[in-house]
């Protein structure tokens, strides 16, 4: 599903990868993690294709993202869900709207938008909140919308960069417990966190970064 | 590409305008007066050259005689003036009408010709050209070939100062041309800066919709929309104030300087047509340029 030969990303004279190695399997749900500057984001931001390794080669689902075209680089992204720490919902639009937002970029048609949309939104708990807006929100609302707009199109791959940082713990868990019923459809799930409660008991493959290195891989 | 993303692209810009409408007011009033100016230049030079035209057309000509001309040769003269297109003898001078012409022009001071009654006037043909509209009229080629001829003294012509006119025209044409392309480029720089001012306050939306794996095309076109909305808006306002201003000087009428009395022209259909078309492809180029560096950046 997704593989990392020798990846190595610099900025400037600073290594924030170092030859890293990595392989993770179609349903997997892979844990990184590491101390603040470890690299945790850069790996993410290389497998969604953000950022373009200094060296070595990404495979997504056999596609090699190092040899892709911006539209089909974008056409992969639509397969992709992304989940970041800050949400990144837009504020002048309601809940709906946010994330109806990733289907409206396919071309999609309106009625089965608007189905999927309550669907997904009914999915991560929030039928009811269509009308409201982000910021009427809390940050555990906040981020199931983020997560709802990330699943609508029923992505073969999760990303989640901090998708905790911002929560308190009783809200982390329940996001936790939304995180594996995603993964339980399918979808292989690549989380980044340096919070270490979130890795206890889990019972899958935690990735250990320290400076731009995999220093350690175990199962939590 | 479907219905139903065009769709999804004019309710964008359009809500883009909207939410953003000081500044598109702003920049669209900015257009509208730059378009103006330009269509209000484009008014004046096509009147311009109308007036110079319709004076042009009244030109005349007096072919003067030697006194030794005969009768053959008088002939030969006058036929090669039927010869030419357009020409037509108004009348032939006598010395003795050229005498009393020469006297009705000098009015009250006619009494300085008194005791020159033996006064040698050339005997001359009076040429008028009609219909010149199509017919191109070299007044300097006619005189010189007719000034060849046997017989022929000297030949004059009204129109001498209309060519000094049509060098004035000429001149204005080619600062016509440069105020219209710094016109241009100033609308130019607007829409760009307009359009980049949108794609700022919008940047954020831009950045996640690249995220949901919108396309290039998805983001740009509603911004290239915008442009052309602006565009075509501020040029249709701009023709609607000519109409206006032009209805306003209803006599349609005036008379310049004691010159021949002549109509106000508005432009031709395809005059307008040709603003409006310029100012909406203004609009997409200065979207095109704005999205293009945002994008490169």
């Amino acid at each position: 599903m997704i593989q990392l030969f020798k990846i190595c990303k610099s900025y400037g004279t600073n290594k924030a990868l170092d030859d890293i190695n990595l392989r993770m399997r179609k349903g997997e749900f892979v844990f990184i993690t590491g101390p603040s500057g470890a690299g945790k984001t850069t790996i993410l931001r290389i497998i969604f294709g953000t950022t373009r390794p200094t060296s070595g080669q990404v495979l997504i689902d056999g596609i090699n993202l190092s040899r892709i075209n911006r539209l089909n680089l974008d056409l992969l992204r639509r397969k992709i869900g992304f989940v970041f720490q800050d949400f990144k919902l837009l504020n002048n639009r309601t809940i709906f709207q946010n994330v109806a937002l990733a289907l409206e970029v396919t071309g999609e048609r309106s009625a089965v938008i608007r189905k999927k949309t309550h669907q997904a939104l009914k999915a991560v708990g929030l039928s009811g909140k269509e009308k409201a807006f982000p910021l009427e929100l809390s940050g555990g609302e906040q981020q199931r919308v983020a997560i709802a707009r990330a699943i609508i199109n029923e992505p073969m791959l999760l990303i989640a960069d901090e998708p905790t940082g911002n929560l308190d713990p009783d809200i982390t868990k329940e996001i936790m417990v939304l995180f594996r019923s995603v993964n339980m459809r399918g979808t292989t799930l690549v989380i980044a966190t340096h919070n270490r409660e979130l890795l206890k008991d889990t019972g899958q493959r935690i990735i250990v970064l320290d400076k731009g290195r995999v220093i350690e891989e175990r199962t939590g | 590409m479907t219905i139903r993303l065009w769709t999804y692209f004019l309710k964008s810009a359009i809500s883009n305008i909207l939410n953003n409408r000081l500044i598109h007011l702003i920049s669209m009033g900015t257009i509208t007066i730059s378009m103006l100016l330009l269509g209000a230049f484009m008014l004046l030079s096509m009147n311009l050259n109308n007036w110079v035209r319709q004076w042009g057309e009244s030109l005349s000509m007096s072919v003067y005689l030697k006194d030794s001309i005969d009768a053959k040769a008088k002939k030969e003269v006058e036929s090669a003036i039927r010869k030419i297109k357009g020409a037509e003898i108004k009348g032939y001078i006598t010395k003795g009408q050229a005498l009393m012409n020469l006297k009705a022009g000098l009015g009250e001071q006619a009494g300085l010709l008194e005791g020159l009654d033996d006064i040698a006037l050339p005997e001359s043909f009076e040429i008028i050209f009609k219909d010149r509209n199509g017919n191109s009229v070299d007044p300097k080629l006619i005189k010189s070939s007719l000034e060849k001829m046997n017989g022929v003294d000297e030949v004059q012509y009204s129109q001498q100062w209309i060519e000094r006119v049509e060098g004035v025209m000429e001149m204005f044409r080619v600062v016509g041309f440069a105020i219209g392309g710094l016109l241009c480029m100033a609308v130019l720089l607007i829409t760009v800066n307009t359009i980049k001012l949108a794609i700022y306050s919008r940047r954020d939306e831009i950045e996640i919709y690249k995220l949901m794996g919108a396309t290039d095309w998805f983001v740009k076109i509603p911004f290239l929309i915008e442009g052309a909305t602006q565009g075509l808006l501020s040029g249709m306002t701009a023709i609607l104030i000519l109409v206006l201003v032009y209805s306003l000087i209803s006599l349609k009428t005036i008379d310049l300087f004691g010159l021949p009395i002549i109509n106000i022209a508005f432009l031709s259909i395809h005059s307008c047509i040709f603003l409006l078309f310029l100012s909406l492809a203004l609009g997409i180029v200065g979207g095109f340029i704005s999205i293009g560096r945002f994008f490169r950046s």
